[in-house]
C-alpha cells in the first residue's frame, strides 16, 4: 500500500493519470451519494442521468450549437488577451514610473468582478460576438499582466549580473536573460486567465445571448431541468481541465529546473 | 616584474543610501599585478574584497581612483577580464555548451566558432560528455566548472574569482583547487582570487594580500615562495603551515572586530 502511494506521488509514467482518474472517482461516488440523499429531480441530479442528457444535447446537435458560440468566443478573445496582457506588462516592467503610477489602478480593475459590467457591455455592443470578445479579453487579461511584470521584475539578479559582466547590453539582457527567466511564470498567469476567460464567456452568456454554454445552462436553470443544466456545467469543467493541464505541461516544459526545486 | 597588467590606483568606494549613514567600503586601494601572476585576496567580512572585484570587472565604478587595464582605465565590463562568482550564476534553461558560448555569442561570436571555443574549455574544465546537460542536472562543483569554462572561453587576460567555492564541501573544493592550478598553467592567465579560506589563498597564489576591514585597506601583501607544481600533499609541509599562521594572525584582529569581539592586541 505505502509503495503504491509513493508511486503515486512520483514522476513515474502513469501515476499522473491515475491520480486524475482517482480524484474523478471520488468525485463521482461523493456525487452519487448526494444524489440519492437529495431525490427532488428539480435540484439535483444524479451522474447516470447527466449523462444520459448530455448524449441526448448531442444527438439533437444543441451541444454542438453551444460549444461553437461559446468555444469560437473563447478561442478568438484568449489569444487577444493574452497578447495585450504580455504586451501591457513587458511596458510596465520597463519603466518604474509607469508601474507606480498604473498599479494602483491595476490592482483595484484586477479585483472589481468585471463580469458585473457584462449587462452594461451588452447594452452598448450588442447580443452577439462583440461583447462576449470585450468581456472575455477584460477578465482574462490581469493575471497576464501582473504575471508578466511580476516575473520580468523578479529575474535573479545574479543572472543580469554575470550577464553584464559579459559586457551584455540592455536589449541583450532582456532577450537572453529577463524575458526567458519570465516566459515560464507568464504561462503560469495564462492557466488562471484561461480559468476566468471560461467564466467571463459564461457569465456574459447569461446576460443576453443566442447560443452558447451560459445560454444554455441559464435555459435549462428556468426550466428546471437539472440534468442539462449540470451537464453543461460539466462540460465546461472538461474545458478548464484541458486548457489548465495543457499549460501547466508547457510549464513544465519550458522551466525543468523549477519542478526540481520543488516550485 | 614586468610591467603591470592591472594596476588598481587609489580606489575608493562609498555607498550612499537613502535614510542611512553611508558605508565606506574601500579606502585608498593600491595594487599592482604582473602578467600571468595568481594573486589571492583575504580578509574578514565586510572588508570589500567582492566590491573591489566589480570595480575591477567594471560592473561598479569607484567613487575616486582608478582602474588600468594595460594602462587603458576601465569604464565598464570588456572582453580582457572575465568574473567567475560564487553563485550560481549559469542560466538554468540553457545547457552546459550554450552557458559556456554565452559570452561569445554576446560578443557576436559566429555560431561555429563559439561553439568550437567552448568546446576547449568544455574539454579542458573537464565536462566532456556533458554539454547537453542543464545546471540542474550538475553537482555543485560541476556547475562551479561551467563558470569557469564560460569566464575563460570569451579568452580573458585577467580571470576576476570571487569565492568561486564558497559554496563546496571541503573536498571538493581541495579538487576544485587543484584542477583550477591546471588550467591556470595551461592557459597562464592573470588571476585574482578572493576567498576567505586562508590555506587556499596560500596553496594557489603567489602572492597574497590582506585587506583590513571597515574600510577595506591593503594591510600585508606576502609573497608565496612555494615551488611550483604544487601537491596537495605540500598543504601539511611547515613552509605552507607558516604562511597559513602569518596571515591568520594578521587578520584575527581583523575578523574579531568584525564579530564584535575584544582584540587580543
Amino acid at each position: 500500500m505505502s509503495a503504491f502511494l509513493e508511486w503515486l506521488e512520483s514522476d513515474a509514467r502513469g501515476a499522473g493519470a491515475t491520480r486524475v482518474a482517482l480524484s474523478f472517482a471520488v468525485f463521482f461516488i461523493a456525487w452519487q451519494l448526494l444524489a440519492l440523499l437529495v431525490t427532488n429531480t428539480m435540484i439535483m441530479a444524479p451522474p447516470l442521468a447527466v449523462f444520459k442528457s448530455l448524449w441526448v444535447e448531442t444527438q439533437s446537435g444543441a451541444m454542438w450549437k453551444h460549444a461553437l458560440a461559446t468555444v469560437g468566443v473563447v478561442l478568438l478573445s484568449f489569444p487577444v488577451a493574452v497578447l495585450l496582457g504580455v504586451m501591457i506588462g513587458l511596458a510596465l516592467a520597463s519603466s518604474k514610473l509607469m508601474t507606480l503610477t498604473a498599479s494602483p489602478l491595476l490592482t483595484a480593475m484586477y479585483s472589481v468582478p468585471v463580469v458585473a459590467l457584462a449587462p452594461l457591455f451588452i447594452s452598448w455592443l450588442g447580443l452577439g460576438l462583440a461583447s462576449k470578445f470585450v468581456i472575455v479579453v477584460l477578465v482574462a487579461i490581469f493575471p497576464v499582466i501582473v504575471s508578466t511584470e511580476v516575473a520580468l521584475r523578479s529575474t535573479d539578479a545574479h543572472l543580469i549580473e554575470a550577464a553584464r559582466s559579459f559586457n551584455a547590453r540592455p536589449l541583450q539582457i532582456f532577450t537572453t536573460v529577463t524575458f526567458p527567466f519570465a516566459v515560464p511564470f507568464i504561462v503560469g498567469g495564462v492557466r488562471v486567465a484561461w480559468a476566468r476567460a471560461l467564466v467571463g464567456v459564461v457569465v456574459a452568456e447569461f446576460f443576453g445571448a443566442f447560443a452558447g454554454f451560459g445560454f444554455a445552462i441559464l435555459a435549462a436553470g428556468q426550466t428546471f431541468d437539472t440534468p442539462v443544466l449540470l451537464g453543461y456545467v460539466f462540460v465546461l469543467g472538461i474545458l478548464g481541465l484541458i486548457g489548465s493541464v495543457l499549460l501547466h505541461a508547457l510549464e513544465r516544459h519550458l522551466a525543468p529546473w523549477r519542478e526540481e526545486l520543488g516550485q | 616584474m614586468n610591467a603591470p597588467i592591472l594596476e588598481v590606483r587609489a580606489v575608493s568606494k562609498t555607498f550612499q543610501r537613502t535614510g542611512k549613514p553611508s558605508v565606506e567600503a574601500l579606502a585608498r586601494i593600491d595594487l599592482s599585478f604582473a602578467p600571468g601572476e595568481f594573486v589571492s585576496i583575504v580578509g574578514a567580512s565586510g572588508s570589500g574584497k567582492s566590491t573591489l572585484i566589480r570595480i575591477i570587472d567594471g560592473l561598479l565604478q569607484p567613487t575616486s581612483g582608478e582602474v588600468c587595464v594595460e594602462g587603458k582605465p576601465v569604464t565598464s565590463p570588456g572582453p580582457d577580464r572575465a568574473v567567475v562568482f560564487q553563485q550560481d550564476s549559469l542560466l538554468p534553461w540553457k545547457s552546459v555548451m550554450d552557458n559556456v558560448m554565452y559570452g561569445l555569442r554576446i560578443a557576436r561570436v559566429p555560431h561555429a566558432q563559439a561553439r568550437s571555443t567552448a568546446q576547449h574549455f568544455i574539454d579542458l574544465a573537464g565536462l566532456t560528455g556533458f554539454e547537453t546537460h542543464y545546471p540542474h542536472q550538475l553537482s555543485g562543483g560541476m556547475r562551479q566548472r561551467v563558470n569557469v569554462a564560460r569566464a575563460l572561453a570569451v579568452s580573458p587576460k585577467i580571470l576576476l574569482l570571487d569565492e568561486p567555492f564558497a559554496a563546496l564541501d571541503s573536498q571538493t573544493r581541495e579538487i576544485m583547487q587543484t584542477e583550477l592550478l591546471k588550467i591556470w598553467d595551461a592557459e597562464k592567465k592573470t588571476v585574482v582570487l578572493i576567498t576567505h579560506q586562508i590555506e587556499e589563498a596560500v596553496f594557489l597564489s603567489d602572492r597574497v594580500i590582506v585587506f583590513s576591514a571597515r574600510p577595506g585597506k591593503v594591510k600585508a601583501s606576502i609573497t608565496i615562495d612555494l615551488p611550483r607544481p604544487r601537491p596537495l600533499a605540500m598543504k601539511r609541509t611547515t613552509a605552507f603551515t607558516g604562511h597559513v599562521d602569518h596571515i591568520w594572525k594578521l587578520i584575527e584582529d581583523e575578523v574579531r572586530s568584525a564579530m564584535g569581539l575584544a582584540t587580543l592586541t
